[in-house]
């Protein structure tokens, strides 16, 4: 059965394939706002917030016809998040920036005129987690001796335990960290063809990972899921006659 | 308009098909569950009270890094044993206390204690101490040494004539008592019996105690020729963390690191924050000694007790040295509000209070000794019979060990 239909996926693009079939490669940069899809349980004052990040990629086009073609994106992105805690506590807080290694590949849809168009893509994606950089500021218990002048009050915990400041690489712990991400993808943009052979793109696009970032190690866990939205500019080299 | 009509009626199936995809796609992840805060339950069945004491635990605990126990398999055991039980039936609630006693056997915190609520529970059974009732099956267990004999016994028969004590009550409503003096007429020595010595030496009304308190400083401060010091935490449940920049910071010019300390980072067992500095930041005026530093600490040292012991092991100087037994192994700071460090202690409905840590602590050689106990350089074992006899074989030991 399985054969079956990887057949018949087969037959229906080998019939779409005509003359106009090409390969493209390009460069593609982009600013990213990374979301995490989670929440901080019973956590009094402390909150999850997006961080933005960057993605730098090269993407690879087969076009098969005149609206369809396939894509790769093999990319680095940052998918960053942030954990701050508010109110009598401001001032503590973790930014975790994540770096990824990511194979986007996407089906390719392109409408419009003969320079100027329109396209939307639409695909899954695999990624990597290879590094993560953690930086912040946490509560020292062992502080340095800070009494209060009489009839004064604490104006935040820092007054109480003052601050300890890092920046530091994050180790990873294998039995919690999920590593590799997987999911979904949907994009939309223009292209504008400066010249035969180049192509000017501009495309939001979002990444939303089906994978927890995390390793199901507990009972009552909650997920961590990323949520990107990347706002990307490149340049497409149609290759070929 | 035109080109994109005829566009979507060509392919209108490759469109279905393609947004069905996507849609059982994007529905693929796991829904967020609702986590409450333990002290939120109502307990008005056993299920609510083991739930609400088995979430607390599985968010609030610091060592599950390092903890044996499989708090998953608690789960999956003891949650349809408790929903099988009332709340409102007194052999039920005994029941429970031996369940609790059970899933806490192996928690390596070991200031973990659970106190609970229930009228049915006898009074002597309320607190259920997992690394009491550890310690207690070990050989030569023994309990702490009268504070009786520190008191009467010790400065007739070690310390030269011109000692200082005294007791007063504290803020928590337990008597502090401390013991100065000297040996030799060059060894300062100085017991007791908890770290409520900043509270006590900075008391605005004069007392025995804080008496005491002055004339140590003041001895280590003015003596000229001091051969060496005894610092003797035997039988010291803790107390207060900010004693240690007063009793070890007067012994030190600069800040130095005793090891490690982290925090839960998030609800997941294993979020942590990054592992922070833990130091002794020098008293003002402070000179560092370098003479002999003996500390004496036994079995009953615990907490800030134990974290002296470190802390002197750890001076810069490297002059200390520490005799005894290993300590009890409770070395986590703790603070009563779980929302300072986001873990640590909670309470529930049928929970007066769990008892537990709130942070890490790592000793600067990297080992966590939470659970294990800090060991002596020179192990001198308790000895009942000699106490009896009003000799001190430890602090024997600890005056032969200060050069003449």
């Amino acid at each position: 059965m399985k054969k079956s239909c990887l057949l018949f996926v087969l037959c229906i693009i080998a019939g779409t394939l005509t003359s106009r079939a090409q390969w493209s490669v390009g460069l593609e940069a982009g600013y990213n706002k990374n979301y995490l899809f989670t929440n901080s349980g019973f956590r009094a004052f402390t909150e999850y917030k997006p961080v933005e990040g960057f993605n730098i990629g090269i993407p690879v086009k087969y076009t098969l016809n005149n609206w369809l073609g396939i894509q790769a994106d093999p990319q680095f992105i940052c998918k960053s998040n942030r954990v701050e805690r508010s109110d009598f506590f401001a001032g503590v807080y973790q930014k975790n920036t994540n770096s990824y290694i990511q194979l986007p590949l996407m089906a390719h849809f392109t409408f419009g005129g003969q320079k100027l168009k329109g396209f939307f893509n639409v695909g899954g994606y695999a990624a990597y987690w290879t590094a993560s950089h953690i930086k912040g500021t946490q509560l020292n218990i062992f502080p340095p001796p800070n009494d209060l002048p009489g009839n004064s009050q604490y104006k935040g915990i820092m007054d109480i335990f003052p601050g300890y400041s890092y920046d530091q690489k994050y180790d990873f712990d294998s039995r919690k960290d999920r590593r590799i991400e997987l999911g979904v993808l949907a994009g939309a943009g223009v292209s504008y063809q400066l010249k035969p052979r180049y192509e000017l793109f501009a495309e939001g696009r979002y990444y939303r990972a089906l994978t927890d970032q995390q390793k199901n190690y507990m009972l009552n866990q909650i997920p961590r899921y990323n949520d990107t939205f990347v706002i990307q500019l490149g340049c497409m080299y149609h290759l070929g006659k | 308009m035109k080109t994109t009509c005829h566009f979507i009626y060509k392919y209108i199936f490759q469109i279905v098909l393609g947004i069905s995809i996507i849609s059982v796609l994007v529905s693929c992840r796991k829904e967020l569950p609702q986590i409450n805060q333990p002290e939120r339950y109502i307990t008005g069945n056993f299920s609510e009270a083991f739930e609400a004491y088995w979430n607390g635990m599985n968010n609030n605990y610091i060592f599950w890094d390092i903890d044996p126990t499989n708090w998953d398999d608690v789960y999956k055991k003891y949650k349809p044993l408790f929903a099988q039980m009332n709340i409102n039936d007194s052999t039920d609630v005994r029941k429970s206390y031996t369940y609790f006693k059970e899933m806490t056997s192996k928690l390596v915190d070991s200031h973990y204690a659970l106190q609970i609520t229930s009228k049915y529970v006898k009074d002597s059974a309320k607190y259920i101490s997992p690394s009491t009732l550890r310690h207690s099956k070990e050989p030569g267990y023994h309990g702490i040494i009268d504070p009786n004999f520190f008191y009467f016994s010790i400065p007739p028969k070690y310390l030269d004539p011109g000692y200082v004590k005294g007791f007063v009550n504290v803020s928590d409503g337990s008597q502090f008592f401390a013991i100065a003096g000297k040996i030799k007429s060059n060894i300062l020595y100085l017991h007791f019996n908890s770290f409520n010595l900043k509270q006590v030496y900075g008391s605005t009304t004069t007392n025995d105690a804080q008496k005491t308190l002055k004339y140590y400083f003041d001895q280590l401060k003015n003596t000229v020729g001091l051969k060496g010091i005894i610092i003797d935490v035997r039988s010291n449940g803790g107390g207060a963390l900010a004693d240690l920049d007063l009793l070890v910071g007067n012994l030190t010019d600069k800040p130095y690191s005793i090891g490690a300390t982290r925090s839960k980072g998030g609800m997941g067992r294993l979020d942590y924050t990054p592992w922070i500095d833990a130091q002794v930041h020098p008293a003002k005026d402070a000179k560092a000694f370098t003479a002999p530093i003996v500390v004496l600490a036994d079995l009953n040292s615990v907490s800030m007790a134990e974290m002296t012991t470190m802390a002197l092991k750890a001076l810069p100087t490297g002059n200390a040295t520490f005799v005894g037994e290993r300590t009890w192994g409770g070395n986590g700071p703790l603070l009563p509000n779980d929302d300072v460090y986001n873990g640590g202690q909670f309470k529930t409905g049928f929970m007066n209070l769990v008892y537990t840590s709130t942070l890490m602590l790592r000793y600067k050689d990297g080992k966590i000794y939470e659970g294990l106990g800090f060991p002596p350089d020179v192990e001198i074992k308790y000895n009942g019979a000699a106490l009896d006899t009003g000799t001190d074989p430890q602090l024997e030991k600890a005056i032969s060990l200060i050069p003449q």
